[in-house]
């Protein structure tokens, strides 16, 4: 019989049991590490590694480290507050992150954003989704210890943060929709700006194929690595890249479209391999996608003129407000948005993000707060690829698997 | 006359050797390398690197503000370490990896250089060179933390690996030169017949086991951030944590030197005469000024390529690195069987 005894590093203290810790017998013979909370390569979590030498036998994520009650917030704020607050769930993809909600809501008040507001929403989406990627392409680059792609994918996402921050005035927290429509017009020289952005990116994209994705060294850490069967994939229900990484094809903006994605033209990436090679190829033909998109946007705005916000809400502005939009765009919320009330109902909207599909769940009782908000965020249905994919592999695939599956602890945490 | 008193008192041996070689050479190389890595890389990554500092020296002083940093820094020691063991292994380990340089002579002259006439000199210095890893087990035993123990295990196994390979190729240049006195292996060289040209097989080896036996390049896996924090240097704090990373950059130093001695000439194509100036500045200058190189070399390719994993690292070091360095050495005896050296 193995040799064990009872008590991990928690549970026990100096001795004595701990009520309501989990105590649970450990194997003398594995050592046990605990990666995170403060550990460079762990973000917002922690995960406890059990190691046999240098394999990985147990994995466990320890999430939760900065879950911020949003959804319990989110029910004593009126109903435009729940926006700016959501968006700190991935600061990163703020965007994406609150359209659904306020897709939710316009289905609770019937009502449709004007085409022009739903192609700025779009565009913002895939800058939005862009910067994402690259922002997981420079995490994925310093946990293979290569510097150049962590400053490049940094620096070249700085080029889509500001794009973000020309057309709405923030960098990172646009707070861009309201509904049925948006805060702001597009600036007359954005398109341009767009396309020099759109056609710098492509040229890089080809200088990270170059350094980073065709590397010897990185392909030799990443092939193989952490392979996601498509019956795994499936079975754990993890979503966005990864799950197209392994062979399944399911995009929200695919198999549920909203806003005006069925008007536009793109391609869903698929991958058959499942490791984090596929899981970053992925993700730069996503970009390649996405760059095509804004350029289907960006054309699309300038040959239509209109408004961002439903012809019933324009109408009754105030005079001033209406001078303040023709001049610059900018719509000017009147306080009743604020306290507004919604009618009782439930709705459900789901949209994809950068890292995968986004589901919100909002009901009304008719007040000026919602009576709930549930969100289901990608990272929550992902982080569960830890505990059935880590173990086998050896200690230094970790930050390769954590890296290629993009995980994003406080949009998990909520 | 005066000129000629101020180089004599130069040339005397424990001054040059301690003073130009030992802290101009060790330190200001080692500071040199440290800025460049940082210059160059933020070059590859189009950023500017250390600046503010000293925007006139490229902010070289960036370095020196960073050491500055280290030496006043609080030096915190967990009260779970063995304290000994814990504040004497840094220091150990910069003595020890800088020792192979008193049997390193930079001059042909045993007046300068009394080590020049030593007929071992390369094989206590290659001896000596393999002594600071044994300590990094130590450090990581005596921080008793989870991450120091595992970075200390990464040490010794990739140490195992390639310092093997580095003896290997190196002490390939005796077999060809039939004799361990660097001076004879560095004047078998002249003047061009550089071990480097005659047998690229090995000097490749060598560079690369020292690549990776001093944690450069994709091959930093004892201290792999995103594991094991900082490795055998997790608990490391203020001027000890100095000493541990200045000892890498120091022993990537000594490494410099011997590979610039054995394969690349040393002194070649200069001709060293008797007097200080000839017979000792110059020549040691040469020979300081190819290693400088090889270290910017090697903290160049940094900036390109990702780490390594540590089971492809071993693998890479007993299937690619150590027949390598077999082969080297098989040429080697073939170039002195041959008379071609």
């Amino acid at each position: 019989m193995k040799e064990s005894h009872t008590g991990t590093s928690s549970g026990v203290l100096e001795g004595r049991r701990v009520e309501g810790m989990v105590v649970r017998r450990i194997e003398r013979e594995l050592y046990e590490v605990f990666i995170g909370p403060q550990h460079p390569g762990s973000g917002h979590m922690r995960i406890i590694v059990r190691l046999d030498g240098d394999i990985i036998v147990e994995a466990d994520p320890d999430i939760g480290y900065v879950h911020r009650t949003m959804e319990k917030l989110s029910e004593v704020r009126e109903w435009l507050k729940p926006i700016p607050l959501l968006e700190r769930m991935t600061i990163i993809d703020a965007c994406n992150v609150t359209l659904p909600y306020v897709n939710a809501l316009e289905k609770l008040m019937d009502k449709k954003p004007p085409p022009r507001a739903s192609y700025l929403r779009v565009l913002l989406c895939e800058i939005n989704r862009v910067a994402s990627h690259l922002y997981g392409f420079g995490i994925f680059g310093v946990f293979l210890g290569h510097s150049t792609m962590y400053m490049w994918a940094f620096g070249d996402r700085e080029v889509f943060v500001e794009l973000a921050e020309i057309l709405t005035g923030a960098r990172l927290t646009h707070t861009y929709h309201i509904p049925g429509g948006v805060r702001r017009d597009m600036p007359q020289d954005f398109p341009q700006m767009a396309r020099r952005a759109v056609r710098y990116m492509r040229r890089r994209l080809e200088e990270y194929r170059k350094i980073f994705l065709e590397n010897p060294v990185i392909v030799k850490r990443l092939e193989g690595v952490g392979v996601i069967s498509r019956n795994l994939a499936a079975d754990l229900g993890i979503v966005g890249p990864n799950v197209r990484a392994s062979g399944i094809r399911y995009d929200v903006r695919l198999v549920e479209p909203y806003e005006v994605y069925d008007e536009l033209e793109f391609e869903v990436p698929v991958f058959e391999e499942g490791d984090a090679l596929a899981r970053t190829w992925v993700r730069v033909e996503e970009i390649k996608q996405s760059l095509n998109i804004i350029e289907q946007a960006v054309d699309w705005l300038e040959r239509h003129k209109g408004e961002v916000i439903p012809k019933e809400d324009y109408e009754r502005l105030p005079k001033l407000h209406k001078e303040v939009y023709e001049k610059t765009g900018r719509v000017k919320l009147l306080p009743a948005h604020a306290t507004m009330k919604v009618p009782a109902g439930k709705a459900v909207a789901r949209g994809e993000m950068g890292r995968g599909e986004i589901i919100y769940y909002v009901e009304s009782d008719g007040g000026t707060t919602p009576y709930r908000v549930r969100v289901v965020t990608p990272s929550a249905r992902n982080a569960i690829v830890f505990k059935y994919v880590v173990p086998g592999h050896r200690l230094m695939d970790l930050p390769a698997i954590y890296g290629s599956i993009d995980y994003f602890p406080p949009e998990a945490d909520r | 006359m005066v000129l000629e008193t101020i180089l004599y008192l130069i040339a005397y041996p424990p001054l040059w050797q301690v003073l130009v070689v030992g802290f101009v050479g060790g330190l200001l190389l080692a500071m040199v390398a440290i800025w460049f890595e940082r210059k160059a890389a933020a070059r590859v990554q189009r950023r500017i690197g250390p600046y503010w500092a000293s925007p006139r020296l490229g902010g070289f002083m960036n370095i020196v503000a960073d050491m500055v940093r280290y030496v006043t820094q609080q030096v915190i020691i967990p009260t779970t370490v063995d304290k000994v063991a814990f504040i004497v292994t840094p220091v150990a380990m910069l003595v020890i990896t800088i020792l192979p340089v008193a049997f390193i002579p930079l001059s042909p002259h045993n007046l300068y250089w009394p080590v020049a006439s030593m007929d071992y000199s390369l094989l206590v210095a290659l001896a000596l060179t393999t002594l600071p890893p044994l300590l990094a087990v130590v450090l990581g035993w005596a921080s008793n933390n989870k991450f120091s123990i595992i970075g200390s295990l990464r040490e010794s196994y990739v140490i195992t690996a390639y310092e093997l390979v580095a003896v290997l190729a190196i002490l390939s240049a005796a077999a060809s030169t039939l004799s361990f006195n660097v001076v004879h292996i560095v004047e078998a060289q002249q003047p061009l017949k550089w071990l480097a040209l005659l047998n690229p097989i090995a000097f490749l080896a060598a560079f690369l086991a020292v690549l990776m036996s001093t944690s450069a390049f994709p091959f930093e896996i004892p201290e792999s951030e995103h594991e094991v924090v900082a490795g055998p240097y997790t608990e490391y704090s203020g001027v000890l944590y100095a000493l541990n990373m200045g000892g890498g950059y120091i022993r990537r130093f000594v490494y410099s030197l011997l590979i610039a001695l054995v394969f690349l000439g040393g002194w070649a194509p200069l001709t060293p005469g008797l007097d200080p100036l000839t017979g000792l500045i110059i020549p040691s200058l040469v020979v300081l000024a190819k290693a400088a190189i090889l270290m910017l070399v090697m903290s160049f390719l940094r900036a390109v390529y990702g780490r390594y994993r540590l089971d492809q690292a071993l693998d890479a070091a007993w299937r690619l690195a150590l027949p390598l360095a077999l082969i080297g050495l098989g040429w080697s005896i073939m170039l002195a069987y041959v008379n071609l050296i």
